[in-house]
């Protein structure tokens, strides 16, 4: 909202308060000032009369003039066409900074010029308030404007306007009398309002017939005015709008628009002319077109509130009158609107059209019971005032408001026990006196009467906020909560969370975020839930459905850092994934190209499948899950996300903790990535489960012997089954068993591999004979026999 | 006796003139071994007169003690020659490329609202999270925005259908607080997460952004509690010079209502451009809740007060690291990312 310091001026008397100051208080006191414009540069500009105005000897274009500024005449060369001698000019003098130059002595094609003659644009005035031929050259004062004076204050563009953000509860501060209201309180100033009370109750009888067949309109007042003359606005008027934002156009319009400005109600004037009759009724359920005063059409909907006459709609309800009855220059008589529409359905309208309107935005805002009644009075003052408004009829109504001023009451001690304060009696009373509010006191209560613009005060806790907002937020010393002392813990679950975040850090993974809502095609991805959550108005197709699996948001970070060539980019993200059916923590991963690297000396890590099922097993392993709880299967379960014969399914339980494994190349393609292995984490599944805890076991004394074996095996024999066998015959002495070779060559055999296995075996309670080894080894060179292994 | 004081002198003059470990060993063979001269001269000793055999034993042992000592001298200085040589072999180039650890990190949002949390935790709150598809309910009903509040617009709101919706704020999860633990307050928790508005990308805006907001409710807590546990904060996240200042504002969740600036820490509050020439930076929404919201909960709003506050995780990150665009937060480009791989 823009409020002019000048026009707040009209009200209270603030012209002894900077901007800056003024800005500052309104900002603490809740009405936050986010800019200070001034309508034109400040500076050190003077009124000047152009004395004698010669061609300049050198030049087609130029002039050379000379200027009395009051205190001394300067020689000025001036490029203008429009100058002329005995002209009033705007003189920018040596040393003035303008916007977009600091006027230097010079000498223009050999002639000496000191100063500037300066036209409206270049003292930074708004393009919007420049008449149509100000840009062509110098602004050309009237007489009336006296030489060495500040052309500005002449102007009226000697104001500041104060950009103020509007918290939606005072949406009485759409009404410049009720900012006054607010800097009267917080300065603690007297407020003096024009007095125009009762303006509108004079009038003869009228014809004119308003009514409402909707809910949407609970109040209209309608006024004729026979007579008026349309002119041009007094300069003050055209100064107010403009440092409001709005543009002058003649007299009655300008009214209207000041009017609403003033009071926070949104007038609507009819040419009276232009009425076929003099009825007026509201309604919604008239679906069909409108051309506006826009001269726009717009398609209206049956839910949208019309204003109609004569059956015929004519305007679009507090959002813009209809092309056909606008007042113009031929204008010789009005109807005057004066109406409450409701809101929700003015917020409706306007959005769906797009036409944001003042008078629309004040409505969606709410606007104050009485303000039809104030806006109409004071505009049938302005309009006899300034328009020689003449055969004035009554004014006649449709609905009512029955406004009564409520009470509310507060205590003392409610105020200092809700705001931790010790305020007196007198200092409470005095914050809400200032305010209009009429606190009454009796013993420890306060009782205040609510003025009708004040809509938003109902209950104790919006007075101990007036009172805080006067007194000042910096009055209260901070303390903490007295409360029993309680120690900040997470839940398991959150602490899970945690840790797998850093173990994976510390392994070389790096975390993203991405967005939940995804495209229709990204639904398929690993371990998806069924039943996707779509959105009813999503703002595009690719952020439709909240996603329901994790793998697919992270394939498009890999997608996007491998096109722009981040290499060795290894990442995770932890998310909640949801279907209809509720919500699942997920876990992500993927890893392309190396995990630890050193090209010149062949040391790397290659982010394949068996780093991933290394990683996975490490995190798992510190998360307190590993050996026999976790099994591995190959991956029969999704053969669409993964190349279906490097994935695996990880299983806790009998439940499927992960799938992971190379990335299907299909899908690759489509993604536009490679070399990726993923995989995709049900956390569910290991918070559902008790992790294995610590637990101390001796260490074993008795030394360790160990065996190679290297054996020879079809090439699709896993190495799982080895395993199997070897410690099915070497239970318990078999310590571990570690693989360190595995190759194919002709000589093996087509579909032969060779798996070289490190044996070691180790005794509880005593030192292992070679006789005990040798014996075990035996059994369990049989057993890998009748595996299918034998020795090379 | 001369003989063995020659075989003393040859055998300290070959140790003196080995110059490897090998001929090293040569000598010790030589005279120390079983069969050496050294034993050669021990067994001399039968053939002498026995009141003679204690002086020539003693000079033998003397010349053997002599010996040995020269040799393992000998042997010391040639393994320090030897294990210099074979060092000298072993040259490497210092300045290759090295052995590229992998390092990673966490998501900038991730580390502020663990920062926050963590603040909070060490202040006695608890961690609770909720639903981000949650109830109209929880997310409007119960935080006292009605029907008609511009805020439930499905131009605003992701609904799902008539009743569900994308949360779009935390506070959908402390109205579920206050409902679940009415009958065991009093509460002081932080609630971090995601939440979702229906407004198009751009530097300052995104649809998707975090939030961690703080509800504390129980018998006196008022609004000076407010600003003593937000001047923690502050100070915390921004630096001990820091300090905060209320405003009035207004939320339908809170009544007194405010928003919290912060003075800048760039320029200390003598304005720059990140706090735009005001000295302040507005990070947080707060107030005391409204009593509906009690009341709506279950909660005798005379007896208990609660306060609550809300920041953008987003906002707090691109403050504190000087971030120009909050899509950067959601893009997950590898080169953004790993700016912050430092401890701070």
């Amino acid at each position: 909202m823009k409020v002019s310091k000048k026009w707040l001026n009209d009200y209270v008397s603030i012209a002894d308060i900077s901007s800056s100051i003024l800005a500052e208080r309104l900002t603490i006191a809740g009405l936050e000032v986010e800019g200070i414009d001034s309508l034109a540069c400040k500076a050190d500009l003077v009124v000047g009369e152009v004395l004698t105005c010669e061609r300049h000897p050198d030049s087609d274009h130029l002039s050379v003039t000379t200027v009395n500024l009051g205190d001394r005449v300067e020689q000025i060369v001036c490029g203008a066409p429009n100058v002329d001698k005995g002209q009033k000019v705007i003189v920018a003098p040596i040393g003035t900074a303008l916007p977009k130059l600091t006027i230097k002595k010079a000498v223009v094609r050999g002639v000496e010029s000191s100063g500037m003659i300066c036209s409206l644009n270049e003292l930074g005035v708004d393009e919007k308030f420049l008449s149509p031929n100000s840009g062509e050259g110098i602004e050309v004062l009237g007489d009336d404007a006296i030489v060495g004076q500040d052309p500005l204050v002449y102007l009226g563009l000697d104001d500041d306007v104060l950009d103020v953000k509007q918290t939606p509860n005072r949406a009485d501060f759409n009404a410049l009398w009720n900012v006054a209201k607010e800097v009267g309180a917080i300065f603690n100033r007297e407020v003096k309002w024009p007095d125009c009370e009762c303006a509108a109750s004079m009038g003869k009888k009228s014809q004119l017939q308003v009514s409402s067949t909707t809910v949407g309109c609970s109040l209209f007042l309608g006024k004729v005015i026979n007579k008026l003359t349309v002119k041009e606005s007094p300069r003050w008027l055209k100064e107010r709008l403009m440092a409001g934002g709005v543009k002058p156009i003649n007299n009655v319009v300008d009214i209207s628009n000041f009017v609403m400005m003033e009071t926070g109600q949104p007038l609507h004037f009819y040419d009276l002319a232009k009425m076929s009759v003099q009825e007026i009724t509201v309604m919604d359920q008239r679906p069909g077109k409108l051309v506006a005063l826009d001269e726009n059409e717009y398609e209206l909907l049956a839910s949208d509130l019309v204003i109609t006459s004569a059956n015929k709609v004519i305007g679009i309800a507090g959002v813009m009158g209809g092309d056909d009855s606008k007042i113009d220059e031929s204008t010789t008589g009005i109807i005057i609107e004066a109406a409450s529409f409701s809101p929700v359905s003015i917020r409706n309208t306007s959005r769906r059209l797009d036409l944001i309107t003042e008078a629309a935005s004040r409505f969606t805002k709410g606007i104050e019971p009485l303000a039809p009644f104030k806006a109409m009075d004071r505009a049938i003052q302005l309009l006899i005032e300034l328009a020689d408004a003449d055969d004035i009829e009554e004014t006649v109504q449709f609905g009512d408001v029955n406004h009564v001023n409520k009470e509310v009451a507060v205590t003392l001690s409610h105020v200092n026990g809700l705001l931790g304060t010790s305020l007196s009696m007198e200092e409470v009373v005095d914050a809400l006196a200032r305010l209009h509010l009429s606190p009454v006191v009796d013993g420890d209560v306060i009782t205040t009467t609510i003025p009708s613009f004040r809509t938003d005060l109902l209950i104790a806790q919006d007075l101990i906020e007036e009172v805080i907002r006067m007194v000042g937020y910096e009055k209260i010393v901070a303390t903490l909560p007295m409360m029993p002392q309680t120690i900040g813990v997470l839940d398991d679950k959150q602490k899970v969370r945690r840790l797998i975040q850093r173990i994976l850090i510390s392994l070389g993974l790096q975390e993203v975020v991405s967005y939940t809502l995804i495209k229709e095609s990204m639904l398929d991805g690993v371990l998806a839930m069924a039943d996707p959550i779509a959105l009813a108005s999503p703002l595009s197709e690719d952020r439709k459905f909240v996603r329901n699996n994790l793998s697919h948001s992270v394939l498009e970070v890999v997608a996007y850092n491998q096109a722009h060539k981040n290499e060795n980019f290894n990442i995770f993200e932890l998310s909640q994934v949801y279907g209809k059916v509720g919500s699942q923590w997920r876990l992500s991963l993927a890893l392309c190209g190396e995990l630890l690297g050193n090209p010149w000396s062949k040391q790397t890590i290659k982010a394949d499948f068996y780093a991933m099922k290394g990683l996975l097993e490490t995190l798992f392993s510190q998360l307190g899950f590993e050996g026999t709880r976790l099994r591995l299967q190959r991956n029969q379960l999704d053969h669409q996300n993964f190349h279906p014969y490097r994935s695996a399914v990880m299983l806790l339980g009998k439940e499927v903790l992960a799938i992971f494994g190379d990335v299907h190349p299909s899908l690759a393609k489509v993604r536009g990535i490679k070399n990726v292995v993923l995989a995709e984490v049900q956390l569910d599944v290991l918070l559902a489960q008790s992790p294995a805890k610590i637990k101390f076991t001796a260490v074993n004394k008795y030394p360790k012997v160990v065996r190679d074996v290297a054996l020879v095996a079809d090439v699709k024999l896993e190495v799982e089954v080895l395993v199997a066998a070897i410690n099915k015959a070497g239970k318990p002495l078999v310590q571990s068993i570690e693989v360190f070779d595995i190759f194919t060559s002709e000589e093996l055999g087509v579909d032969k591999k060779s798996v070289a296995l490190t044996i070691a075996y180790q005794a509880k309670e005593h030192t292992l004979t070679e006789e005990e080894v040798s014996m075990v080894h035996t059994k369990i060179l049989e057993n890998l026999a009748k595996a299918g292994a034998v020795l090379r | 006796m001369k003989k063995i004081t020659d075989v003393k002198e040859a055998g300290l003059a070959a140790i003196e003139q080995s110059t490897d470990l090998n001929q090293l060993t040569q000598v010790r063979n030589e005279y120390l071994s079983k069969k050496g001269l050294v034993a050669g001269l021990m067994s001399e000793m039968k053939d002498l007169d026995a009141s003679l055999r204690p002086a020539f034993g003693a000079l033998v042992n003397n010349c053997k003690e002599e010996l040995e000592l020269a040799l393992k001298e000998k042997q010391e200085v040639l393994q320090a020659v030897a294990l210099q040589e074979k060092m000298a072999k072993d040259w490497i180039d210092v300045t290759l490329p090295s052995t590229k650890f992998p390092v990673a990190n966490l998501h900038p949002l991730t580390l502020v609202q663990q920062e926050i949390e963590d603040i909070f935790r060490s202040m006695g709150y608890q961690v609770v999270e909720g639903p981000e598809v949650d109830l109209d309910l929880y997310n409007f009903e119960r935080a006292n925005i009605p029907a008609d509040h511009p805020a439930r617009d499905m131009q605003d709101t992701f609904y799902i259908d008539s009743q569900w919706l994308l949360r779009t704020h935390t506070t959908a999860i402390q109205t579920r607080t206050l409902e679940k633990s009415a009958q065991s307050l009093p509460i002081k928790v932080v609630c971090p997460g995601k939440v979702y508005r229906r407004d198009d990308d751009d530097a300052t805006h995104s649809h998707q952004f975090t939030q961690i907001e703080g509800l504390v409710v129980g018998e006196n807590i008022t609004l000076a509690d407010l600003k003593g546990t937000l001047q923690l904060l502050a100070k915390s996240m921004f630096g001990e010079d820091r300090i905060i200042r209320f405003r009035p504002s207004y939320f339908q969740f809170t009544e007194p209502s405010v928003e919290v600036d912060v003075s800048c820490h760039i320029c200390n509050g003598a304005g720059c451009n990140v706090c735009k020439g005001s000295g302040w930076i507005e990070i947080l929404g707060a107030g005391m809740v409204h009593p509906h919201v009690l009341d709506m909960a279950g909660i005798d709003g005379i007896r208990y007060t609660g306060f609550a506050f809300g920041l953008g995780v987003e906002r707090v990150a691109m403050l504190k690291y000087g971030i120009d665009d909050i899509r950067h937060c959601y893009i997950n480009d590898a080169r953004f990312l790993s700016l912050f791989k430092r401890f701070e």
